[in-house]
């Protein structure tokens, strides 16, 4: 079929992607090596009951998680797809992708600053007499920590497939008369049964593989994730054994989830429509009125009032910033954040160029989607079993927390690494498969191709995925946590520091400058990439 | 009798005035240059354009005031007449109840109807699994079974092979003498309707530019526009 040496002209060999390669899958196969060998070792300090529990609670707690994500979500998808000219839909909107890209651990401040029994409820509540106590630490406070973040995720991919509804079927349900109760059962419900699987997974696995919430929200050993077992029994217990085995625990049920995932993520469909608009004739319907106000006060009663909290008690707690811990934890975040999110892009970059010279040049898209697994492996081999796996490999050479930073760089940057992937790989394949025969055909090859095709469709998806990739590793708090010490107190350590003492004003003034960082990055790939942080998750 | 009189549309862009009657009964054709106004005629007239000033009978009946479920019209688009995920029997059962709460007999009524566009036992389908010409008479068969008086096609049979396009062109023709039912049809090839429609009209620049009978339209006689129409328009067996 394909003409020999066609696209000869394209290619020198993709040595970049292959180092890039034999970089990630070294380093992962590495870090899994030390977990075989410490949990294969005889030291395991800990019951099969212990473990069983842990796994249970991490479940469990994932899957409440994932299930008021989901039903809130839904209804605010609906909701929002419903109301398009309510006068609140784009500060709603804003406040949604607002939630879904604060750093955990920023939200956890949030969250106690509201619902604590020294937040906003606590006052409200001793004000009338009642005294709080630690309700929010357990499963209440991981709970609301989950759906804070999920639920906005959750409801932008549902109103996302809502709002790609064939245009047409509106006028086929204005034209036919249809009622609400039908459109529901015809139009939006299908859609979001089709695409609630997909999005479960996700925020399934995103809040069994939580750390930071369950680390500062959990309460102590009551409720806890495999991730951050794996964290205290290494870091707190020396507990080498134990830590190996429930990383490699982590790894099995990670895998396990991730499969279906994969298989469940349909591509979005192309629809062919005339491009004409038709608006949803169920909008004026005084019943669903009602139920959509409710349900849009319940959204932003959940969503907006942790967002306020960072704004205002930030403010507040600004004379706080002055102080060298501040200050040094500020370079030392951007000291991992911007090599960690370059390398992370650099990565994303060799891997896709990689992945491309397979698909188009030798027509072996099975191998390019290999290689686009290999950019996903970090979603398995979750970071603290990475981490794990890389202190006990390297123990015996060098005490892992003298190269901390290193460390916590290249850790951040394969966690980086899926989210730029995801950016990058597209538009590059894109433009081979687009204009590859045209610029063969023209004699276009070498540099010439690269600064005349390549670069102009990537410039843009790069830069997204420069600021997505160091936004998402200036927000890291659990690897951060395990490679670093006293002196190596990054933004996200230093709020976990001040929320573990108390110091409300502090954390507060911290949590906006981070929040402020990582939402000026988002914002600047926004303006670059016209569309939001809707591809960044 | 369907009757535009002045029927206006502004658009900051586009503006567009239909002076129309269609009688009672008879099959009409648009024809027309894509853009010139055939859809936005067919559109104001199913209730889904309002315009701005202008009027809008049916056998006397102001059309202008009722939303597009209640005007006594059924309309066949290009595509997307089917929603995908139910059965050409639930598709046309909407038409029977929008509430899809059928009766036994209703699904008799269904059932006819189907058989009437030559689909008998294909009820259970998915569109999907229908092709481009079946889901153009499950949409027929809801047409039948919505029983009004007014059939509006826009370009419905566009897709389609020659052969098969005069099958369906043939098909509507019938239901239409069958059922009585008044028929204004947009088509891209005017030479499938020449010995079947009653009258050919020419819209072009958002006004009804020519009208009469096929054979006065398609000889195009004294009228520069839809001679240079005729020039550039595919013909049906160059398709």
């Amino acid at each position: 079929m394909t003409p020999t040496g066609r696209h000869r002209s394209a290619a020198p060999t993709g040595v970049a992607g292959i180092l890039a390669l034999i970089l990630i899958v070294g380093i992962i196969g590495l870090a899994f090596a030390g977990l075989m060998i410490a949990g294969g070792t005889s030291g395991f300090g800990g019951s099969w009951g212990y473990i069983r529990r842990l796994v249970l609670v991490s479940l469990g707690q994932a899957a409440l998680s994932t299930l008021l994500s989901l039903i809130l979500g839904a209804a605010l998808a609906l909701a929002l797809a419903r109301r398009e000219r309510f006068p609140g839909r784009s500060l709603m909107i804003a406040a949604m992708n607002v939630a879904t890209v604060l750093p955990p651990i920023v939200a956890v401040f949030a969250i106690v600053a509201v619902f604590g029994r020294s937040g906003w409820l606590g006052d409200l509540t001793a004000s009338v007499g009642l005294d709080l106590g630690s309700w929010l630490y357990g499963l209440p406070g991981i709970l609301i920590a989950h759906v804070f973040f999920n639920a906005p995720l959750a409801a932008r991919s549902f109103l996302a497939a809502l709002a790609s509804v064939t245009p047409e079927h509106w006028r086929l349900a204005s034209h036919l008369g249809l009622p609400p109760a039908t459109i529901f059962r015809i139009i939006d419900r299908p859609v979001l049964l089709r695409e609630a699987p997909g999005i479960a997974g996700i925020v399934f696995l995103l809040c069994f593989t939580s750390f930071a919430v369950v680390l500062a929200l959990g309460g102590g050993p009551n409720v806890s994730t495999l991730e951050v077992a794996i964290f205290e029994a290494l870091r707190f217990e020396a507990e080498f054994a134990r830590a190996a085995i429930l990383a490699l625990l982590q790894i099995v049920i990670c895998l396990a989830l991730l499969l279906p995932i994969g298989t469940l993520a349909r591509r979005p469909q192309q629809t062919v429509s005339s491009g004409v608009i038709f608006r949803r004739t169920d909008r004026d319907i005084r019943s669903l009125r009602i139920l959509d106000a409710f349900i849009l006060l319940a959204g932003a009663a959940l969503i907006m009032p942790p967002l306020l909290a960072i704004l205002f008690r930030g403010i507040a707690g600004i004379p706080a910033l002055v102080d060298p811990n501040v200050t040094r934890a500020i370079w030392t975040s951007l000291a991992i954040g911007i090599p960690a999110g370059l390398i992370g892009t650099a990565l994303a970059l060799a891997l896709a160029d990689l992945s491309r010279r397979l698909r188009i040049g030798a027509a072996a898209p099975r191998a390019a989607d290999a290689v686009g697994l290999v950019a996903i492996m970090i979603l398995v081999v979750s970071p603290m079993a990475l981490s794990a796996g890389l202190f006990i490999m390297l123990r015996p050479v060098i005490n892992p927390l003298s190269v901390g930073l290193p460390l916590i760089v290249l850790v951040n940057a394969l966690m980086a690494l899926p989210f730029a992937y995801r950016q990058i790989e597209p538009p590059l394949t894109l433009a081979a498969e687009r204009y590859g025969s045209l610029a063969d055909s023209l004699g276009i090859g070498g540099m010439t191709r690269v600064r005349l095709i390549d670069w102009p469709l990537l410039r843009r998806p790069l830069i997204v995925a420069i600021a997505i990739a160091i936004a998402l590793s200036l927000g890291d708090l659990g690897v951060a946590s395990f490679f670093g010490t006293g002196d190596l107190v990054t933004l996200p350590v230093l709020i976990h520091r001040l929320l573990g003492t108390y110091r409300m004003e502090e954390a507060a003034s911290v949590s906006l400058l981070l929040s402020l960082l990582v939402l000026g990055l988002f914002l600047a790939a926004q303006s670059w990439s016209g569309d939001w942080i809707a591809r960044a998750r | 009798m369907l009757a535009l009189a002045d029927l206006t549309i502004d658009y900051a862009d586009w503006h567009a005035r239909y002076d129309l009657t269609v009688a009672q009964g008879s099959l009409c054709a648009l024809i027309g240059p894509s853009g010139g106004g055939k859809t936005t005629l067919l559109h104001m007239i199913a209730g889904f354009v309002h315009p701005s000033s202008g009027s809008l009978t049916f056998e006397g009946e102001d059309l202008l005031p009722l939303g597009p479920a209640e005007r006594p019209l059924s309309m066949l688009f290009q595509e997307h007449n089917l929603f995908p995920h139910l059965t050409a029997a639930e598709n046309i059962g909407l038409g029977i109840d929008p509430r899809l709460r059928l009766t036994g007999p209703q699904r008799m009524q269904i059932d006819a109807a189907l058989a009437e566009v030559g689909l008998a036992g294909l009820g259970k389908r998915m569109p999907g699994e229908l092709s481009g010409g079946q889901r153009q008479r499950v949409a027929l068969a809801r047409a039948l079974v919505r029983k009004r008086p007014l059939m509006l096609l826009d370009e419905p049979f566009g897709g389609l092979d020659p052969g098969l396009r005069a099958d369906m062109i043939g098909l509507v023709d019938r239901l239409r003498k069958e059922n009585g039912l008044t028929v204004l049809m947009s088509i891209h090839t005017p030479e499938d309707v020449a010995g079947i429609a009653g009258m050919i009209v020419f819209v072009d620049e958002g006004r009804v530019q020519a009208a009469g009978t096929p054979a006065e339209i398609l000889s195009a006689t004294g009228n520069p526009a839809l001679a240079r129409y005729f020039r550039s328009a595919p013909r049906a067996e160059g398709q």
